[in-house]
């Protein structure tokens, strides 16, 4: 077993497969080598309840892990948090950025210990344009966009009024926002009369 | 588009302006169809001449089309009968009044202003009403006014804000087997998701005048002496559109006095709207983008106004010398240079196409309403679900097909099982497609697929927004009944305890109406625009 499988780790029940050997005393010998930190165990991100298991000199693949988004099996969200910040203050700066830009600049600043991947960095950009943070544009080569190819796909701020996104004309009044709207009627028990949501709205 | 509420909301609305009994008919003709007389008696167990009066006070409102279709009676005598179909969307339109108002008291002045404000009221007038009521509520001299009245009332009908009325009562010839029966059956829904012309739309458009007939107004300015100079304009300004009509041309006079005794004018309704769409479009791209871009949309809109493009997708394609010209005639746009108009171009999605050696531009403004549709969807998805929905709901927004879940967590970056849970919800409220996709082969796998279907979306949210308004409506009598009296209260006293009821009364009254104003700009943008 310590020498297969190395960069993706045995799943116990595959151990016993393999080996045909009982369950006991696979695990007792299990527990023997993580105690003589031989083997060490580790969880794979999209099956968090089985045991992973593998040699302590190696380390699990990507494929396991999930990539390096991931942490013990799941998604390591402060990570995630501040690169997005980070991205989203390097596009601040240079006002449109190609993520090959953002990369470099990272790099150059050593905002991170390791080197950036533009392919990682072009992940969480995309979640920024999913956020509605940054939009994606298409550089003109021209003003803003000197210095940038004709035609090579940048990122931008989305403008917001005051800092606040936009709120939608439904969403700005209790009904749009409401739980209740579908059990809401004129002369019901919930109604708009005796509405509290709408008592607290007006509350002035 | 015509939803379960947006039908309760056009029979409260008609109740409020009409009461109950006209309302009833209104309801029945909005839930079961086009129908005939006698049907409506029999399903709403009205009198006949009551129900026949009804549907007069919505057709000198506008909210009824009647029209004739001849049917074979028994034996070989054939018969017109006359049929009654809803105008849904004039009855919404009466939401709207103060936002049309608006636009010609900006556009136009004070008097033009109160002149569509008769008209609103009256629903349908002939010139000498609409002067007759202008005088009565003015006690200054007469043909001096009456020819301020006709010549605003020109000024309103050249910008087409004004029209002549359709056909009462249009014949139509039977055309084709299956359409007759469908009548009554057809709800205004499957009217408006039927792939061929309906009755309904046949009947629309044998009653509506023709274009060149629409906006023709012949009037006798001018007899007055001391007005001759407006008058000679004013005359001149008609002689072009008289000459499309030798008939009225004969006799000038005497057809202006037909025209002001017989024909029946109404507020043009689809120029209003155009003009609201115009605005939602530019004030879009004014927070979207910036004010540079949102001037230059306006240029290109104003430059290709007329009849075809009212609800066209894209604006005509133009030059940038065109597009220069119309953007420096505004006061904002005369700061522009060429650089600017071109970058604002890009700004706007324009992709310019080359005719004859020369750049042409054209906005795709389909393209902006529906991201101003889009964007009301997604604050709900916000606001509701959460940011890991917004995220996740965008993207499948922005795909536009089928994905699976595992993808979709991967790409928005939320854990898998919040993304299951997430994408069941919002499928359970109807704002996502499934699709199931089992695999065999060793072992069983279940895929889950995932779309958002815009139509339904759409349909669902339009919904809300009409059970909203009516929510709000009622909520608004309630705090204003409530308190009527405080309302009433002199100036002086307003003190004390009943100064912060005062107080409050008027905060609330003026954030409903605001309120109110803005969900219903959003109605528009997912039903008219
Ligand atoms: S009136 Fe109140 S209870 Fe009814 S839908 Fe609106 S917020 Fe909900």
């Amino acid at each position: 077993m310590h020498s297969k499988q190395e960069r993706y780790g045995d799943f116990q029940g595959d151990i016993k497969k393999e080996t045909s050997l009982i369950d006991s005393l696979i695990k007792k010998s299990l527990k023997f080598l993580q105690d003589h930190n031989l083997i060490k165990e580790f969880s794979h991100y999209q099956n968090k309840g089985k045991k992973y298991f593998m040699a302590v000199e190696f380390e699990p693949s990507a494929e396991v892990t999930g990539g390096a988004w991931y942490s013990n099996g799941s998604l390591d969200m402060d990570f995630i948090a501040t690169v997005k910040v980070s991205c989203l203050m390097c596009i601040k700066q240079l006002k449109v950025a190609t993520v090959e830009g953002i990369a470099e600049f990272f790099d150059k600043t050593h905002v991170f210990h390791n080197k950036c991947f533009s392919e990682k960095i072009g992940e969480i950009v995309q979640t920024l344009v999913l956020d509605n943070e940054v939009m994606e544009v298409k550089s003109t080569g021209m003003g803003e966009y000197a210095g940038i190819p004709f035609g090579a796909l940048c990122y931008k701020l989305v403008k917001k009024q005051g800092g606040v996104p936009r709120v939608g004309a439904l969403t700005s009044i209790p009904c749009g926002v409401c739980p209740r709207i579908h059990e809401c009627t004129p002369d019901g028990i919930i109604s708009p009369v005796t509405c509290v949501y709408y008592t607290k709205w007006l509350d002035f | 588009m015509v939803t379960q509420y947006g039908i309760k909301l056009a029979v409260s609305l008609i109740s409020a302006h009409f009461g109950e009994i006209v309302a009833k008919v209104c309801c029945c003709l909005l839930q079961k169809g086009t129908l005939t007389l006698s049907d409506i008696t029999r399903y709403t167990e009205l009198p006949s001449q009551q129900a026949k009066n009804c549907l007069l006070v919505l057709i000198q409102h506008n909210c009824v089309q009647a029209f004739a279709i001849a049917k074979e009676g028994f034996g070989m005598s054939t018969r017109a009968i006359t049929h009654y179909s809803v105008v849904y969307e004039n009855i919404l339109h009466r939401l709207r009044f103060s936002k049309f108002l608006t636009i010609v008291s900006e556009e136009l002045d004070k008097e033009c202003e109160e002149l569509l404000e008769g008209l609103l009221q009256h629903g349908r007038l002939t010139l000498e009403q609409i002067m007759l009521r202008a005088m009565s509520k003015q006690n200054e001299g007469t043909s001096v006014y009456q020819d301020v009245v006709r010549t605003n009332f020109v000024r309103l009908v050249n910008l087409r804000y004004v029209e002549r009325c359709p056909t009462s009562e249009p014949f139509l010839a039977p055309n084709s087997e299956e359409e007759a029966p469908s009548i009554g059956k057809r709800g205004p829904k499957s009217a408006k998701l039927g792939l061929s012309e309906t009755i309904e739309q046949r009947a629309m458009k044998a009653a509506s005048p023709s274009e060149a007939k629409r906006f023709l107004i012949v009037t006798d300015i001018g007899a007055n002496v001391t007005e001759a100079k407006t008058g000679a304009s004013m005359t001149n300004l008609m002689l072009g559109e008289k000459r499309k009509h030798k008939a009225l041309e004969t006799d000038g006079s005497g057809a202006a006095t037909i025209c002001e005794k017989e024909v029946l004018w109404r507020v043009n309704f689809e120029e209003f709207v155009y003009q609201l769409r115009k605005k939602v479009c530019a004030s879009n791209v004014r927070s979207r983008l910036d004010d540079g871009a949102s001037i230059i949309l306006n240029a290109m809109l104003d430059a290709t106004k007329s009849e075809e493009n009212l609800k066209s997708e894209n604006t005509v394609s133009l030059t940038m010398d065109a597009i220069f010209e119309e953007v420096i005639k505004s006061e904002d746009g005369r700061t522009m240079t060429l650089d600017h108009v071109r970058a604002g171009l890009t700004q706007l999605g324009c992709h310019p196409f080359i005719r004859d050696g020369e750049e042409y531009f054209s906005v795709d403004i389909k393209n902006i309403i529906e991201i101003a549709q889009n964007e009301e969807v997604e604050s709900i998805m916000l606001k509701r679900y959460g940011d890991d929905a917004y995220r996740m709901f965008r993207l499948l927004s922005k795909t536009g097909h089928l994905v699976e879940t595992e993808k979709i967590s991967d790409m928005a970056f939320v854990e898998r099982k919040t993304a299951c849970k997430i994408l069941y919800n919002l499928w359970k409220d109807g704002y996502l497609h499934m699709e199931k996709i089992i695999s065999h082969g060793s072992t069983q796998y279940q895929f889950l697929l995932w779309k958002v279907n815009k139509h339904l979306i759409k349909e669902q949210v339009l919904d809300e927004m009409c059970h909203a308004v009516l929510n709000l409506m009622q909520r608004m009598a309630y705090e204003l009944g409530k308190e009527h009296e405080i309302l009433k209260l002199p100036r002086e006293k307003r003190i004390g305890v009943l100064g912060k009821r005062f107080d409050r009364i008027r905060k609330v009254k003026i954030l409903l109406d605001s309120s109110l104003l803005k969900l219903d700009d959003a109605i528009m943008l997912f039903s008219c625009f």
